[in-house]
């Protein structure tokens, strides 16, 4: 009864079109990229109250000889309205909001001081984290 | 294994040691550090190990594996580790389990070192140290920050490349835990299958316990890609991070950033 929002926002593209890279060599190319907020309608949660999601999406608009691409990329979501309820956390604990951050996988060279990993019993691992330690120092 | 850095940029003290069979971070970043809290801190995981280890024949694990200890006479730490770890199995719907099958030996390893962690972390502070973070092979308590900057930035080990972190988090109170399978090979197995999980990379989990968020990732990993991060949307006071083989990541709306 209460499992109103069952869509899982997990996937991040839209709709991508794959661009086809040999007919973008020979002509003129011409990329707009646009990145918009986009407000879902608020809709009511049972008893718990009202509920609102808003996506960001990323439109990339691609012309090649006239003919144009149209990609979208869903980049952000965000919940700005909750059930007005008391109990807040009861409602999210019960239904489970399945809304999750999708984004692509990257290597980044950050200054840290400390890294998080799946355990490995090596020595070799102690170094690393010891490598961490003084890389950080010297940051 | 020990091994200490020299200071002279930061305050405080940074100390390696190995224990539990992982190597054990210490950074303290406070002006004065009363070494005795840290020895304390180093005494106590010690004594964890030889208490918990399933690879000291003589721990009171290995004892009540092997039925010569009852549960009623095991240390009350002990007792209450073993509560607790069903208390998770309960809370997981059965993905963090002791037992890789029912009448199997029990393994509490995947909830003693947060535990601990979490004990040497309150040690610290009674103690008075307000800027700390101790790492456990990979999984971490941080406090205050890194003196002289002004949190702590905790990177998340790139799955795919050793040299890489994936994600970077600041923050000045928190734990952070990983579970993947690039370091030891499958080591993390789906109850329901029997099976180690595919499709999946690494699973970090923060929030205010490191026994708690050791715990969920390592079941959000036997999850497996599907209900594992599925499962992470519905948690409370505790924000996750997936990694999966598709390098794809899906992290809760509340999982920090940098």
């Amino acid at each position: 009864m209460r499992k109103i929002i069952t869509t899982v926002l997990t996937v991040a593209t839209l709709a991508l079109p794959i661009v086809d890279a040999n007919a973008a060599t020979k002509a003129a190319k011409k990329k707009i990229v646009v990145t918009k907020k986009f407000a879902g309608s608020v809709a009511s949660v049972d008893r718990w109250g009202n509920l609102q999601v808003t996506i960001v999406v990323r439109k990339t608009t691609t012309a090649v000889n006239g003919k144009k691409k149209v990609t979208r990329k869903l980049t952000g979501l965000s919940v700005p309205t909750y059930p007005n309820h008391t109990d807040r956390s009861v409602y999210i604990n019960q239904n489970a909001l399945p809304i999750l951050k999708s984004e692509a996988l990257q290597r980044q060279s950050a200054s840290i001081n400390l890294v998080s990993g799946a355990t490995d019993t090596s020595y070799a691992f102690a170094q690393s984290l010891q490598a961490a330690i003084l890389k950080a120092k010297r940051a | 294994m020990t091994m200490t850095t020299a200071t002279e940029t930061f305050p405080g003290i940074r100390r390696v040691e190995h224990v539990m069979g992982m190597p054990i971070v210490l950074d303290i970043r406070d002006d004065e550090v009363d070494e005795v809290v840290v020895e304390k801190m180093f005494e106590w995981l010690g004594w964890v190990d030889a208490t918990f280890s399933t690879y000291k024949p003589d721990s009171e694990i290995s004892r009540l594996n092997r039925g010569e200890l009852l549960f009623e006479e095991a240390h009350g730490e002990v007792r209450g580790v073993l509560s607790r770890c069903e208390a998770l199995r309960v809370a997981t719907d059965g993905y963090f389990d002791v037992r890789r099958a029912s009448g199997e030996p029990i393994d509490p390893s995947g909830l003693v070192k947060g535990w601990a962690v979490d004990r040497a972390a309150l040690l610290l502070e009674n103690g008075g140290v307000r800027n700390y973070a101790v790492s456990a092979g990979g999984d971490m308590r941080l406090r205050g920050r890194a003196v002289p900057e002004l949190s702590w930035r905790v990177g998340i080990q790139h799955p795919l490349d050793r040299t890489a972190v994936a994600k970077v988090i600041e923050t000045t109170e928190l734990a952070v835990a990983t579970s993947g399978a690039y370091a030891r090979g499958d080591h993390v197995w789906n109850p329901r299958t029997g099976q180690s999980p595919r499709g999946i990379l690494s699973v970090t989990v923060v929030g205010p316990k490191l026994e708690v968020a050791d715990a969920f990732a390592t079941a959000v990993f036997a999850m497996g890609p599907d209900l594992g991060p599925r499962w992470t949307a519905s948690l409370r006071d505790y924000e996750a991070m997936t990694i999966l083989a598709d390098q794809t990541i899906l992290a809760t709306g509340g999982f920090p950033d940098d």
